[in-house]
């Protein structure tokens, strides 16, 4: 599959031609830096100077070639593709492998970093149970109501968030039950899906059979 | 496999019966101080970790074990309290699961020292919503407002501070209280204070 650069990635690109082979290597070593640890503007300050071009090219050809790279391991294009894509850009044959060797030497921690930009949902991090009797409340004596309370711990990225729910305990024990079971069956997918697939556990928790805390303080 | 109490009777995790071979490194007096810094750390007294590297220094553990050897103790400490076992039942479970008769014989002798100490720190750190922290009151007189020249009545205000269930952190909420209602929930409260009391 070959990549289509539009007029204006082309341009971009262009500026790797006008300047030294060693220029185009650290170039594309800060590209791969700004793709791992983000874009440092400082670089687009002292570099133009360094190298005594318009300080506007050596950012478009940084972004050019960050770009360029992004697509190729999004689409995990081969060898060839590769070269036949950067073709079109009429780069020597050194500077074409020079890019080509970036790419293939960076291709697998680009696709992961790339796998961390998908959008997820908050993930299980731990549950705290009580089980407890009303025996009282205002309006009525001498219960007896047993209800499970439950605070579900949830991870999503660096923030932490928890729900509250409670149930009865027969209730309790269908969902659990429910669970356990989805449990083993997403075990087993798992085991047989391939490793390219995310291995978080998603809370299989069975929602509609627990209602949130509003008889929390009958 | 078998169940084990201080498993809740269940089967103990690989993971554990794995590190008794790490724990069987250290010599038994070593691993008795061992427990006691995790029995501390359990407690929220602090382990100290210098004194950590140098108990499992003779054994020549890497970072790996040490931390290894303080969660298997950690699991094993605070499981056996949760479920309640006695020290002679803890023994021979450890037993069976390979920890040598010295290792099991100080383990539990620091076990049953801290029983007491571990199953209140376990309570305390029950799931509870909503934990009261503080209670402030005032008692106003009012005497005239912008709707009636004499209003002359007594009201009581209260400022409950307490944790929010689910982000943990502390919510205050004040409210005023006239004469009649407070009567009515001081009643109330009191009837919910005799069961209380019946309880305990």
């Amino acid at each position: 599959m070959l990549l289509v650069l539009s007029e204006e990635h082309k341009e971009h690109l262009g500026f790797l031609s006008e300047v030294d082979p060693a220029v185009v290597g650290e170039s594309g070593r800060i590209a791969v830096e700004f793709l791992k640890k983000g874009s440092n503007p400082k670089i687009y300050e002292g570099a133009p100077r360094k190298l005594n071009v318009w300080s506007g090219s050596v950012q478009h050809g940084l972004e050019g070639l960050m770009y360029l790279l992004t697509e190729s391991c999004k689409l995990t294009i081969s060898e060839e593709d590769f070269q036949d894509s950067v073709l079109v850009l009429g780069f020597s044959e050194e500077l074409t492998e020079l890019l080509l060797q970036l790419y293939l030497e960076n291709r697998k921690e680009i696709r992961q970093i790339l796998s961390k930009l998908a959008p997820s949902l908050p993930h299980y991090h731990s549950l705290e149970w009580r089980l407890d009797v009303q025996l009282s409340s205002r309006p009525l004596r001498h219960q007896l109501k047993p209800t499970v309370t439950l605070k579900l711990h949830l991870e999503d990225g660096a923030r932490r968030s928890a729900r509250v729910l409670q149930t009865d305990p027969p209730r309790c024990s269908i969902s659990l039950t429910s669970w356990s079971e989805r449990s083993q069956s997403s075990r087993a997918a798992t085991a047989a899906a391939s490793s390219t697939t995310s291995n978080r556990s998603t809370p299989l928790y069975d929602t509609t059979a627990v209602h949130s805390g509003s008889d929390l303080f009958a | 496999m078998d169940r084990f109490r201080f498993c809740g009777d269940l089967d103990c995790p690989d993971w554990v019966l794995a590190e008794m071979s790490t724990l069987a490194r250290m010599s038994s007096v070593k691993m008795k101080l061992l427990c006691v810094q995790v029995i501390k750390d359990l407690l929220d007294e602090g382990i100290d970790y210098d004194k950590v590297s140098k108990l499992t220094s003779d054994a020549k553990f890497e970072s790996g074990d040490i931390k290894a050897s303080i969660a298997v103790l950690s699991f094993i400490l605070s499981s056996a309290a949760k479920h309640d076992v006695d020290s002679d039942s803890l023994s021979s479970e450890l037993q069976q699961l390979g920890l040598p008769k010295e290792h099991t014989t100080g383990l539990c002798k620091s076990y049953e020292d801290k029983h007491s100490a571990l199953q209140e720190k376990l309570r305390e750190i029950s799931l509870r919503l909503g934990r009261l922290e503080a209670v402030n009151w005032r008692v106003d007189y009012t005497l005239s407002s912008s709707e009636l020249k004499q209003v002359n009545e007594p009201t009581v205000q209260l400022k409950l501070q307490a944790q929010d269930p689910e982000t943990d952190s502390t919510q205050t909420t004040v409210v005023s209280i006239t004469a009649d209602k407070f009567r009515v929930l001081l009643t109330e409260l009191k009837q919910a204070q005799t069961m209380m009391n019946a309880l305990q």
